[in-house]
């Protein structure tokens, strides 16, 4: 740290380091000024759009593309051949830019258009014919593994795209004097970066050179590789960095959408823009590499560690990227984090028809956390020992070498731990929990127990998990460094010339800070330039979690230099020494001097500039990475600093539905000097919340290679809702080699989160999740296993739906043009005739098609006939006898805004708040939800069980049927929905609804369930409705006419609801088995009528 | 066919080639308001979140013809020339962003509330910041931003 002028407060105290000073993207992001890739616009600028494979191995035949060339508005079309045919990639280099000869997932870019825009680039794409060869293909670690699998790249035998092992200390030895060891193979899973932003870039050519405008965040990098993939000299390619939309590790330029991007600018001789939709997104980015991790632990009865010994097949998808350093990552990393005296491992790198993975927030830690961190929590079981305790006794500590030569600086490990344990109230927990924990449960609940007992009361548990992570590390050759100019401008400012960029994670803010401080400016009077390749000198870019620790290093320096040309400068015009001067807000003057006698840095600055010989100020910084550059089985200290972090979860477990309620999380990480207390926080908040996501909510079904909805539907995000509540803390802790004692911490965060969570769920209920993700009905299968003795599991089936036909049929490119005529209907009547022409449909609210239209991308109908100017339909009233009345035109919003909705009709008030967000319900309509009778709705299954008509128009004039018949007999084609009514209730009922998705937010649910229950004055039951749906064809509708009369009570209403299991039919998918749906049908139907009956309970009190 | 409708106050004429063009795009490529950002495309992630005649909308499920007569506000129309709305102002103090992408949308959402409802509580702030999903924050410091922004206009007001 550089001494400090007396006249600070003290003598060490930082100005602007460990400051929440605001952040220098904030005004242009909540203004919407910020421009990211998509919102960039040329004069001339034409649209990308790609046919990409619909087969996960296959040998390209032939390609035609003259209709989509010839068709008007078409200005490029590009296939394999008009490429440099030159495979690329960050290690392995085995991706083509578009497919040369054969495809290896469903996703691989085959051919590409550019046109005037998005629309007919999409259309011509439509018309480009591929003629495959199907081959067969490898869509799992064991089939890819098999004697005589089908080989993805012909020169790598066996599917082996890289391997390579290690022994370090005496590992048998450590095993023999071992009293206790644990083992165990773990799964993690592919889980995408899902920035709100989709990858893309504009390209455009000048002279032979082209410019790229990529939301990559890693610019250097990006245009190295993108320069090889188009033949051309590094220098001859410029990427400019726009503002990144989230990157995660998802935009360092693995992909291929940049490359046939300026491919396309080149033959079009015009700008080009391509960016992923959302399913490209899904297909083709490359996400975090899926791991079968088998580790042992050897301890002594101590709980000393002695050895550990991992193998790890690791599943690389089509293309390489950088998976073989995540690879090198999840074998060795974890090995800096406990005092491990011998470790032996082997790693393969498996090719598989999948979607190629890559770099992911965690690079493989995650997935060695997920089962080594479990591992430990196993080991503290059998030793008897609290799981803080043994982790803390392990713990590593400064000074200490991994196996592999990790040397560990600053660490506090142990001040993590224990502050997780803390935050969490890990003691006061586990004592509350220990009566419950004598004679030590079975592992799994026994076979006479009747499993409904066990749903009463949920059991709750703690679990932790601790992580290490890198600095920057040496990856790309043997430099990891960063280069940096801070120029001093004649008016004082300063401006850092650094191309490390920002892609959200504050690292402008922070290296501002850095040099502020460096230099003794004011904070607002730095300023910092966004990468461009063609000016600022070469760096890395954001990855490895090196931004603070090597560019804060780099900046740091070239700070320093300027400020010794600022003060020689100063010296010589106040005629005194060097070391007599300081720089201090913004000013320079003599150390110890008066107000008076310190000058504006400008001033300096200027005066410095115009005189003979004059110069400007500008200071040069470099670092390198004190680390080593890895050899082939991973020895090698990786990076000059590690840091660390502890995190605890609690959970809560539903037994009778397997759902977790995630309660708390505790992340506490040593960082060394947070820089930036907001920023510091956000990333930690955000990187769990991604481990979150990772844990339990983010997966797809599959089927022949690909994911059958990839669309944020089927793959959720966490939201705020499912967010627990979230305690974030720092070590107290300085690194001698970082900048003001900083290191990185953008990937720690998320590491351990998956696993403390799985040790939480164990510790709950004694189920060890061995997969990811940890889902409500793997859990419900180890609590239940007699549920699922005699499961008859139907063989697999394709998929349906227009999505799934589209992409199946290689169209992945989202919308296409319908243009179909748009027309206001003024009467009900109006609307019929246009509806009964056949070429038309009807709209209310607009969603339905505007969903169809971009997700099968289909043409429905010639004319959009819109109902919402029908004044009859807007109609929405309660009249004197207490009828709800609500036309086919009322938003679904206009039942949660009237207060006797909550009242008499409870069921509805809860479906509105199932259905979600105000957005949604202010959309959603009373006709477009009703109208096409689907159970899995929730407003039309919450009016089923209240008695609701419907009245419909059709040619033949209006009649008005209860809902449940309608759900019966189906409305005709040519038939439209009116409105609905509801009675009112009668005296001493209520309703209830519930809607199960067990995870985030779908279209439909697992099951959802209505209920409705009258009482006599007397408390025995009068009437009795409930109805099930989303696990059938129709909805379920109980018959409860033997529950009248009944003095109701919970053994009542459960045996009522035993029929709900025969009458399902559901069907396995991504909501769940069709078993477990049966369950949950049965479960959730009891507890709609429950929570009915409790209602109308309260009702006669 | 030919829709007028107002956009952060002003008068706009959209001739629309399609009759089922999206509000998201008629904003983004035909009136050049590129702050309303286009997510997921089905209605889920709600970065295209704009408010029309008050209520908060998802732009990429809006069929733009629909919007005839409307008063449709995005991101571009809250601040003034030298002051930012409090909500804005309020995700800046609190430093409730990161890579940006889904702030319009936040920011929306929290005025489409915060106008209806200038005292939310704990309870409507989250359903409303559950509304957008963000990848990046975790939403936390979003959630302190609404409580800032109600704290913030509140002292404007007086």
């Amino acid at each position: 740290m550089t001494p400090r002028d007396p006249r600070l407060p003290s003598a060490s105290g930082l100005l602007v380091v460990g400051k929440d000073v605001p952040r220098t993207d904030a005004v242009p992001k909540v203004t919407g000024a910020a421009q990211y890739v998509a919102d960039l616009h040329f004069p001339g600028m034409l649209h990308a759009a790609v046919l990409r494979s619909p087969h996960p191995h296959a040998r390209i035949v032939s390609i035609d593309t003259s209709a989509a060339a010839t068709m008007p508005g078409v200005k490029a079309v590009a296939t394999g051949g008009d490429t440099a045919k030159r495979k690329w990639g960050a290690f392995r280099p085995d991706l083509y830019p578009l497919a040369i000869d054969k495809v290896r997932y469903v996703g691989d870019e085959v051919a590409a258009v550019a046109a005037v825009d998005a629309e007919t680039a999409r259309a011509a794409v439509d018309k480009i014919q591929v003629r495959y060869e199907v081959l067969p293909a490898v869509l799992s670690l064991d089939q890819a593994l098999a004697p005589g699998a089908a080989l993805v790249h012909d020169d790598a035998p066996g599917n082996v795209a890289h391997q390579f092992g290690f022994e370090r200390g005496d590992v048998s030895a450590g095993f023999k004097a071992s009293d206790v060891v644990v083992e165990g193979t773990w799964e993690s899973v592919r889980q995408w970066h899902t920035a709100l932003e989709t990858i893309g870039c504009v390209a455009k050519w000048d002279s032979g050179r082209v410019t790229m405008w990529c939301n990559t965040q890693t610019p250097f990098l990006a245009r190295g590789r993108y320069a090889t993939a188009l033949g051309a000299p590094e220098s001859q390619v410029r990427v400019i960095q726009t503002e990144v939309g989230g990157g995660f590790g998802g935009k360092s330029g693995d992909d291929n959408a940049s490359v046939v991007c300026a491919l396309l600018a080149r033959l079009a001789g015009r700008p080009v823009k391509l960016i992923h939709t959302r399913e490209e997104e899904f297909l083709a980015s490359h996400p975090r590499m899926p791991m079968r991790y088998w580790v042992r632990l050897g301890f002594r009865k101590d709980g000393r560690v002695m050895a550990k010994e991992i193998k790890i097949w690791a599943d690389n998808g089509a293309y390489t990227g950088k998976s073989q350093a995540i690879l090198g990552a999840a074998s060795v990393r974890h090995d800096a984090l406990y005092k491990y005296p011998a470790v032996r491992g082997h790693s393969m790198l498996v090719y598989t028809n999948l979607v190629p993975t890559g770099a992911f927030r965690g690079f493989g830690n995650p997935s060695a956390d997920w089962a080594v961190e479990q591992a430990w929590d196993l080991a503290a079981e059998k030793l008897g020992i609290d799981v803080v305790e043994l982790l803390r006794m392990n713990a590593v500590e400064p000074g200490d070498v991994s196996p592999h030569n990790h040397k560990i600086t600053s660490c506090e490990l142990k001040q993590c731990i224990d502050k997780a344990a803390h935050l969490i109230g890990w003691k006061v927990k586990h004592r509350q929990k220990q009566p419950h924990r004598e004679g030590k449960e079975p592992a799994r609940e026994g076979k006479g127990k009747e499993p409904a007992r066990e749903g009463k009361e949920p059991a709750r548990g703690l679990g932790m998990g601790c992580s290490v992570h890198v600095n920057g590390r040496r990856s790309f050759g043997d430099w990891d460094g960063s280069s940096a100019i801070v120029r001093v401008n004649e008016d004082g400012r300063a401006t850092i010339i650094t191309g490390e960029g920002e892609i959200g994670q504050g690292n402008l803010t922070v290296l501002r800070q850095i040099a502020a401080e460096e230099l003794g400016l004011p904070y607002e009077h730095v300023d910092i330039t966004r990468p461009d390749t063609d000016v600022q000198p070469h760096s890395l870019g954001a990855l490895a979690s090196r931004l603070t620790y090597v560019a804060g290093n780099a900046v740091k320096n070239a700070a320093t230099a300027a400020a010794r040309q600022l003060l020689e400068a100063a010296a010589e015009q106040f005629q005194r020494p060097v070391e007599e001067l300081t720089i201090l807000n913004g000013e320079i003057g003599p150390r110890n001097g008066s107000e008076t006698e310190f000058r504006p840095v400008g001033a300096v600055v200027r005066a410095n500039i115009y005189r003979r010989g004059g110069q400007p100020i500008v200071g040069v910084g470099t670092f390198d990475n004190p680390s080593e550059f890895p050899d082939h089985n991973r020895y090698g200290n990786e990076s000059g600093a590690y840091n660390f972090a502890a995190q605890a979860a609690e959970v809560e477990v539903d037994r009778a539905t397997g759902e977790v309620k995630l309660l708390e999380v505790a992340a506490v990480v040593d960082c060394g000097t947070v820089i930036n207390p907001a920023t510091a926080e956000g990333q930690v908040q955000g990187a769990v919340t991604q481990g979150i996501g990772l844990a339990m909510i983010e997966y797809f079904d599959w089927w022949n290679g690909q994911p059958t909805d990839p669309q944020l539907k089927d793959y959720p995000l966490p939201g705020a809702a499912t967010m627990p509540k979230l305690h974030v803390a720092f070590a107290d802790s300085y690194e001698p080699s970082g900048p003001f004692g900083a290191k990185g911490l953008g990937e720690i965060g998320l590491d351990a989160v998956p696993a403390a969570i799985a040790n939480a769920v164990a510790d709950a209920c004694r189920v060890r999740i061995h997969e990811l993700p940890i889902t409500a009905e793997k859990i419900h299968r180890a609590l239940h296993p007699e549920i699922y003795a005699n499961e008859n599991v139907p063989p697999p089936a394709a998929p349906k739906g227009g999505m799934w036909t589209r992409l199946s049929a290689g169209r992945p490119s989202g919308a296409r043009p319908l243009n179909p005529q748009f027309v206001w209907a003024a009467s009900v009547e109006e609307a019929v005739r246009l509806l009964a022409a056949g070429d038309a449909a009807l709209v209310a609210g607009g969603m339905s098609h505007a969903l169809r239209r971009e997700r099968t991308g289909f043409p429905q109908a010639k004319r959009l006939v819109s109902i919402m100017r029908i004044p009859e339909l807007s109609e929405f009233s309660i009249d004197a006898r207490g009828v709800l009345r609500a036309g086919a035109a009322v938003r679904q919003q206009a039942f949660s805004e009237e207060a006797r909705v909550r009242t008499h009709w409870p069921a509805i008030e809860d479906a509105m708040e199932s259905v979600g967000h105000i957005r949604i319900r202010r959309m959603l309509t009373v006709g477009g939800s009703v109208g096409p009778l689907i159970g899995g709705f929730d407003l039309p299954l919450a009016l089923l069980v209240l008695g609701a008509r419907v009245t419909v128009a059709g040619p033949t004039g209006r009649r008005t049927l209860k809902l449940e018949e309608a759900f019966q007999k189906r409305f005709a084609k040519d038939e439209m929905v009116v409105s609905i009514e509801v009675d009112p209730p009668p005296a001493r009922s209520a309703s209830s609804f519930i809607k199960y998705m067990a995870r985030g937010v779908l279209e439909i649910p697992t099951v959802n369930t209505a209920a409705a229950i009258t009482l006599k004055a007397d408390g025995t039951c009068s009437h009795a409705r409930a109805a099930i749906g989303a696990v059938s064809w129709k909805p379920i509708v109980l018959d409860l006419t033997t529950l009248a009369g009944q003095r109701l009570n919970e053994d009542v209403l459960r045996a009522a609801v035993q029929g709900v299991r025969a009458a399902a039919e559901p069907v396995s998918d991504v909501r769940g088995s069709a078993t477990y749906k049966r369950e949950m049908a049965v479960e959730f139907a009891y507890r709609a009528l429950a929570n009915a009956w409790k209602r109308a309970r309260h009702a006669i009190a | 066919m030919l829709v007028k409708f107002r956009v952060n106050g002003d008068p706009v004429e959209v001739n629309l080639k399609s009759g089922d063009r999206l509000l998201v795009d008629v904003l983004r490529e035909d009136l050049q308001l590129t702050g309303t950002k286009h997510g997921c495309g089905i209605g889920a992630c709600g970065t295209c979140t704009v408010m029309v005649d008050g209520y908060p909308i998802a732009s990429c499920l809006q069929l733009a013809a629909m919007c005839d007569g409307a008063e449709v506000r995005t991101v571009e129309g809250l601040a003034g020339a030298s002051t930012l709305h409090p909500v804005q102002q309020a995700f800046v103090n609190r430093s409730a962003l990161q890579c940006g992408i889904c702030i319009p949308g936040h920011v929306m959402a929290a005025c489409a509330l915060l106008e209806k409802n200038p005292d939310p509580t704990e309870e409507q702030i989250r359903a409303s910041v559950d509304s957008v999903y963000c990848r990046c924050t975790g939403y936390v410091r979003i959630a302190e931003a609404y409580r800032e922004a109600i704290a913030l206009a509140k002292t404007r007001k007086t």
